[in-house]
């Protein structure tokens, strides 16, 4: 295998999250210790046994985020694309990129993304036509015959999952490589390894990466609740997600997006950008039901390929579920990697709660920031450490960062794994 | 040039609409054979289009002998399961440690279409929560009646990374394992970038392809309101006729396809048979619009100059051509011309037929399922045809293969997906040699 002589930098950040619109915003709160988890506002949500996340209840859509002659096309996106094209457009800012400077077959777009509910009414007509509202049962040809009509004609497109990367694409003009990947909590992390992959093996030299998602709605909620290992302190909110904590009861849901301008170097050099931090190394694996090493694995493979040891890492962002089983597996295998060496181990999901495919680049955006700014960013909520999750927590205030390597991992409860390494920028 | 890990196929597996393996699949093809006919999955007697191009009569337990993990999953699921088990036997692979075969070198990437809703009980939800005169639902009546009604396993299942998960964890492949959703090139996605993961030397195999069910009443409403479906009805098998002047509208299928690939020189130490090389790998978009493809085709003309520049061969290289070729107005016209506008006047010399003429469109899954058409086209020396050329529109004026497969020993193929908001993959596959 040729080793690369192609380098990938962060040159832009984009963030749209529970505790800030803006990255800026997003890392005060999270220096200051705020905490994005409220009682639910979007729907009247009293019928549900858990009434509160991780919301963003001042984004209604991306019109601010779009040129005017764009803003039609907002109508085919639901908010999660939205989100998406939200961001991204942050992260562009953010990297004062000229998009007249890009070559368009060399820009490409990658993002995270999970299933996206559709919103009930628009299948209310359609659905009342067919059902008599007789429990469990659609007469299917009175919806052949009338129902299908009243349902507007993009409506599918309207949630598609590929349609973050899409809308993204058409608004930057963005004809390079262009994927979709659908790996549930891992997936945002997932897009970004692969965009740093395509942007060494010379077939782009800019990219748009990382994830969206919203699940706060009626549909969303009353699926999580079904399956899901949710908190259940309503009496609590802002306490209710506690990665690693003794006393955690379960996840708590987020929205929010996360897009990141990844840029080769010397592309990056040319227009002078402001450089964050270099991606150094990307590892996946897989580990059936969080049984196993597989997240050790990814870790050890991405630090490999960055050429360290756990000694040069500054901390763990980790994927901190907050749930009983899945905090105790990936504690195990990050002491495994990092025991040796104590590395500080942070959660942001504390500040935030899950954001789905938004969740890696989101979390890996306050690590990136907060390295920019010195500091290594603390978990919320980490108040009585759990025997069975031997990892060295930072709690309270950031703390300076010392080291110049930060890993991230994220992974799905079915044991798909990523891991992802960057280097804190020095001018060199 | 510089020294590149070489990718080779070393098994493969099918469910489709023309037969539950790859032989019968491609047996079919080369008979002419339509899978199309009047949907039987759901009452579809009264929607536009009727008809649709099934797996049917479909038992995972006849490939997998304890399917207990699958229970509760969709069609698409099982489906993967059944070609990914083909695939793992195809390629001797089934039992890892018996083949000395390292499974964190084994991953798993999939072009995966979403799983299947609980129709009924969805809209059945809706309607009794819908409060009519202020046109919006009442969450707590749906949140309610929601908890009571739907099946936690079922909306479990429907996430989007089970279908690869499950996979992992059945044939125990602990390697690199992603999904990707990008419509109609999922799966050809999926298999260009699982090639890459091989490449860079992540893995040495990984278990590649797609899979995909949307004969189901959510599925076909939604293409049918966006006018993309065939609605000739009658008869079902003339309603997929790529390139033909009088074609209006693609023919859902469903099914897998799965591939092993495999680095080169680990499938020689030990002992593989190799079917084909994947030589090259091109991934463009058109970053035009959602709802259509860009009218000169400039996502499609890069993607198959990209392809062919990575496989190193020039356009008349090419023996085969294996169209994307839905039956759509716009897509059948674009594609012919950027075949055109990349291979100049070798267009003119090299059949390009569409196998949707048969299959139907298996979307997530027809880039992996027309990859291994194109595998078989090479290894046994005949191309299928595309059925139902009648009329001949002159904005379509290649040989598409009209009607009857041909016999020729093509040394390498294309193949073209082009995904619905604009991502384009196209692949190159060759005969093997050293």
């Amino acid at each position: 295998m040729a080793a690369s002589s192609r380098r990938t930098v962060i040159t832009g950040v984009g963030v749209l999250s529970p505790i800030g619109l803006d990255a800026a915003t997003f890392w005060r709160s999270l220096r200051e210790g705020r905490s994005g988890v409220r009682p639910i506002r979007a729907f009247d949500a009293s019928a549900l046994p858990v009434r509160f996340a991780g919301e963003i209840p001042e984004f209604t859509d991306a019109k601010n985020y779009v040129e005017k002659s764009q803003r039609k096309s907002l109508r085919m996106m639901a908010r999660t694309i939205q989100l998406a094209v939200a961001a991204a457009q942050c992260a562009m800012n953010d990297g004062a990129v000229d998009k007249s400077k890009l070559v368009p077959e060399r820009f490409g777009v990658e993002f995270g993304a999970g299933l996206i509910a559709t919103e009930l009414p628009e299948l209310a007509d359609a659905a009342r036509v067919s059902t008599n509202c007789q429990p469990g049962r659609v007469d299917l040809e009175k919806w052949g015959s009338d129902g299908l009509e009243v349902i507007q004609p993009l409506w599918m497109l309207k949630y598609l999952p590929n349609m973050l990367a899409c809308h993204v694409s058409i608004l930057h003009d963005a004809r390079g490589p262009n994927n979709s990947l659908t790996e549930g909590d891992a997936a945002g992390l997932l897009a970004m390894g692969e965009a740093y992959r395509i942007l060494t093996r010379d077939q782009a030299d800019f990219f748009l990466a990382g994830g969206a998602e919203s699940k706060i709605n009626p549909l969303s909620l009353v699926r999580q609740c079904l399956f899901e290992q949710l908190s259940r302190r309503n009496d609590a909110p802002e306490k209710a997600c506690r990665p690693f904590d003794r006393n955690r009861d379960g996840l708590v849901l987020g929205e929010g997006a996360g897009v990141f301008a990844l840029e080769e170097l010397e592309h990056a050099r040319k227009r002078g950008a402001r450089i964050y931090a270099e991606v150094v190394g990307f590892g996946s694996a897989f580990s059936p039901e969080l049984q196993g090493d597989g997240l050790a694995r990814a870790v050890r493979s991405a630090m490999n390929e960055a050429g360290i040891g756990p000694e040069e890492v500054d901390h763990v962002n980790a994927h901190g579920l907050a749930t009983k089983a899945s905090d105790e597996w990936e504690a195990q295998n990050l002491q495994s990697v990092f025991g040796g060496s104590n590395t500080p181990v942070v959660a942001v999901k504390s500040s935030i709660g899950n954001l789905g495919a938004a969740g890696g680049p989101t979390e890996l955006a306050a690590s990136v920031l907060g390295l920019h700014h010195g500091l290594a960013p603390a978990t919320l909520n980490y108040e009585e450490p759990d025997p069975a999750c031997p990892v060295a927590v930072t709690a309270g205030a950031p703390r300076p960062a010392t080291r110049p390597y930060v890993v991230k991992v994220s992974f799905t409860q079915m044991g798909q794994c990523g891991a992802l390494v960057f280097r804190k920028w020095s001018s060199q | 040039m510089k020294m590149r890990r070489r990718i080779v196929i070393t098994g493969m597996g099918a469910i489709t609409p023309l037969g539950q393996s790859v032989d019968a699949m491609f047996d079919a093809q080369l008979e002419g054979r339509s899978g199309v006919a009047p949907i039987s999955h759901f009452n579809a007697r009264r929607f536009p289009t009727q008809i649709a191009a099934q797996a049917s009569d479909f038992d995972l337990g006849r490939f997998i002998a304890d399917p207990v993990r699958w229970k509760y999953t969709g069609l698409n699921s099982q489906f993967a399961a059944a070609a990914g088990q083909q695939a793992l036997v195809h390629a001797g692979l089934l039992d890892l440690d018996a083949a000395r075969v390292d499974r964190n070198r084994f991953g798993v990437y999939l072009g995966c279409g979403e799983g299947i809703q609980d129709f009924h009980n969805l809209m059945s939800l809706i309607a009794r929560s819908y409060v009519v005169e202020e046109r919006r639902v009442d969450a707590p009546t749906f949140v309610r009646d929601g908890l009571r009604e739907l099946h936690a396993r079922q909306e479990a299942e429907q996430e989007l990374h089970t279908t690869p998960g499950h996979l992992a964890a059945h044939f125990g492949l602990w390697g690199p394992n992603f999904n990707c959703l990008t419509a109609c090139a999922a799966s050809s996605q999926a298999i260009g970038e699982a090639a890459e993961i091989i490449r860079h030397g992540d893995a040495d195999l990984m278990l590649a392809g797609g899979t995909h069910s949307m004969i189901h009443p959510i599925g076909v409403t939604g293409f049918n309101r966006l006018t993309a479906l065939s609605t000739r009805n009658d008869p079902p098998q003339k309603a997929s006729r790529p390139f033909d002047l009088n074609r209006d509208g693609f023919v859902l299928g469903e099914g897998s396809g799965m591939l092993v690939l495999e680095e080169l020189e680990h499938a020689k130490r030990r002992g593989a048979v190799i079917h084909a090389e994947l030589t090259g790998y091109g991934s463009t978009a058109d970053a035009f619009a959602v709802t259509d493809s860009h009218p000169e085709g400039r996502g499609a003309i890069a993607c198959i100059a990209a392809a062919l520049k990575d496989a190193h061969i020039n356009p008349s290289d090419i023996g085969y051509i294996n169209a994307h070729g839905t039956s759509t107005k716009v897509n059948d016209r674009v594609e012919t011309l950027a075949i055109k506008e990349v291979f100049g006047e070798a267009a003119y010399r090299t059949p390009v037929s569409s196998s949707k003429s048969m299959l139907g469109h298996l979307i997530a899954a027809a880039g992996a399922v027309e990859l291994i058409t194109c595998v078989e086209a090479l290894r046994r020396g005949a191309l299928p045809p595309t059925i139902n050329y009648e009329t001949p529109d002159p904005e379509c004026d290649l040989d598409y293969v009209p009607n009857t497969a041909r016999e020729k020993r093509a040394r390498h193929a294309l193949s073209n997906s082009f995904g619905f908001g604009g991502q384009n993959i196209s692949l190159v596959v060759s005969r093997f040699e050293e």
